[in-house]
């Protein structure tokens, strides 16, 4: 990127990049408009028995979309709110054991399949949406919690030093200077962990959470596979739509000379 | 990249099918021929879906066909029916045992059942035999239909024998938990809600997997009445009792063994000695059975070897 500034001209460059962004911003839309539209012109020229018609409806397809979205957001938001400060913990102790421990944490609720904590937490707890949210909130957690701790050490020594020279206390050096310096990084971790949880949402239906798994698991158990396809492409998209929207978002947060 | 990931996940569903019926298979240990050698030169694998019952008649398969000569490996590592299936049609099995609801249902795209067993046997075997080339061999008695289970002290409390007794009882205690499959079939959860006039509200009806539903039922918590299939052990290990469908509602899932058509008439001994098992399988006999693999913990080989040993068909 820096070696095409440096060869093109500054107004070019910008032209370029200008260019380039909107691409960037039209160009998943667009695909998943297509994608969804393809998907339900298809599902048009179908003739579907009783069983289908259960399934793929208007109003039925909108509930499962509504319940997966909430499932997402709120895990996501959960997440931001326990990985982030675990992470800044994590980041300022001088404890190594804290260190492993937050880290060990991530690791875990990320190796442990998410079908498997979802149905072990229905036996020994209860079944719904807390549980989904659990099982959600410990897969997406690394992601968060690793970008927190990478992107807070990668701030440079001499602009902590500055800082700190300056008369900031470590408060202020952490709040004022680290963290933004750190958000790109953080905002990018969140971005991965809303779409890692777009995906795992789909083992909520196995305890009474609904979401599009409920499509997945009905249609490939009785072979309905207009079902099954529905469902799989409809999480396909969200993912792929939520990628873009948080994209967009990372640009606009982001802090300004970044 | 995400979405190239979950594009692959959705790929990856469709093509499991393909890619595991090249599991592992486990060879059998009962004596080749010791019984006759009528079936000499038959050789292949039987299959099965993924839950004890299945494993345990795959072992009994393999085993008393081996008694008879035939050299087969058992393969239970399969998921789920539609691909348990799928390794049938691919001949990658060379047979397994099913149910006349599910093939009927799933397989043959049919949305209403038929109720009397005999009529719904002869219209899965011939219409899958056209359709497919698969040949249904004479069936067992058993039925491993979708029956409702409740807790046996809480079946008393509510004095509930028969789901008409359930479909009367107050709303907040017609609480449900059923799979998401059952709940968009047509002998699932819409029918069997319109034969008795069970009409509650969405929250009473909870969608779970069919493993969380059995210890949601004895929990009691999530729901009163579990949907539960009849031959299924835990149902009396977890002390539940089964409501009557005194309505006769639910289809029969009658069990047989189905195989690809070629093998049979070449082999046509094989529906002989099926025969001589068959007979014995009842629903009662299959829960006693099941029930020594979910609850006791024993091998579904072991406890198929045995069974045939008691009978004297190995």
């Amino acid at each position: 990127m820096t070696a095409t500034v440096a060869l093109l001209s500054p107004r070019k460059a910008r032209a370029r990049e200008r260019t380039q962004r909107i691409l960037r911003l039209v160009t998943a839309p667009v695909i998943v408009v297509l994608a969804v539209a393809l998907l339900f012109w298809w599902l048009s020229t179908l003739q579907l028995d009783s069983i289908e018609q259960r399934t793929l409806n208007p109003t039925y397809i909108e509930a499962r979309i509504k319940e997966h979205l909430l499932l997402t957001f709120v895990a996501s938001l959960l997440v931001a709110v326990l990985a982030i400060p675990a992470g800044i913990l994590a980041y300022r102790t001088r404890s190594r054991w804290v260190r492993s421990f937050f880290l060990a944490l991530g690791n875990i609720g990320q190796a442990t399949p998410a079908v498997g904590v979802v149905i072990l937490l229905a036996i020994v707890w209860q079944t719904g949406f807390a549980t989904a949210l659990v099982a959600l909130v410990a897969y997406s957690f690394l992601p968060v919690l690793r970008n927190t701790m990478v992107g807070l050490e990668q701030v440079g020594d001499d602009v902590k030093e500055a800082a700190r020279g300056m008369g900031m206390t470590p408060n202020q050096v952490l709040r004022r200077i680290e963290l933004p310096l750190a958000s790109p990084t953080i905002l990018a971790g969140l971005r991965t962990a809303l779409v890692f949880a777009v995906g795992t949402a789909t083992v909520a239906t196995f305890i009474n959470a609904g979401g599009l798994g409920d499509m997945i698991v009905n249609g490939l158990k009785l072979q309905r596979y207009p079902v099954l396809f529905t469902g799989a492409v409809l999480v396909a998209a969200i993912a792929v739509l939520i990628d873009w929207l948080a994209g967009v978002v990372e640009d606009l947060v982001r802090p300004k000379g970044l | 990249m995400f979405t190239k990931r979950h594009i692959a996940a959705t790929a990856a569903i469709l093509v499991t099918t393909a890619l595991l019926t090249a599991g592992c298979s486990t060879g059998s240990a009962v004596e080749s021929g010791s019984k006759s050698d009528d079936l000499k030169g038959l050789t292949g694998v039987i299959g099965s879906k993924d839950f004890s019952e299945q494993y345990i008649l795959a072992y009994m398969t393999t085993d008393l066909l081996n008694a008879h000569g035939a050299n087969l490996t058992t393969n239970t590592k399969l998921v789920g029916s539609a691909n348990t299936r799928q390794a049938l049609t691919n001949k990658d099995f060379l047979g397994y045992w099913e149910y006349t609801g599910t093939a009927w249902i799933t397989y043959l795209g049919n949305t209403a059942p038929i109720t009397d067993p005999s009529a719904q046997f002869t219209a899965v075997a011939e219409a899958d035999l056209k359709a497919n080339d698969v040949k249904w061999l004479d069936p067992a008695p058993l039925n491993n239909t979708y029956a409702f289970a409740v807790r046996s002290s809480e079946a008393k409390k509510l004095n509930v024998k028969t789901l008409s007794d359930v479909a009367a009882l107050p709303k907040d205690q017609q609480t449900f938990c059923i799979e998401s499959e059952f709940s968009t079939r047509d002998d699932g959860w819409p029918g069997l809600a319109k034969a008795y006039g069970i009409d509650v509200p969405a929250s009473n009806v909870k969608l779970l997997d069919t493993g969380v539903i059995y210890t949601a039922t004895q929990k009691g918590s999530d729901c009163n009445f579990g949907e539960v299939f009849q031959t299924d052990g835990r149902i009396k290990a977890l002390d539940l009792t089964v409501m009557q469908d005194d309505k006769q509602f639910f289809p029969v899932y009658q069990g047989a063994f189905t195989m690809q058509n070629a093998v049979f008439t070449k082999y046509p001994k094989i529906a002989d000695v099926m025969a001589k098992l068959s007979p014995l399988l009842t629903t009662e006999q299959m829960q006693t059975l099941n029930a020594k693999v979910d609850v006791d913990g024993e091998e579904p080989a072991d406890v198929a070897k045995e069974f045939l040993k008691e009978k004297g068909l190995i």
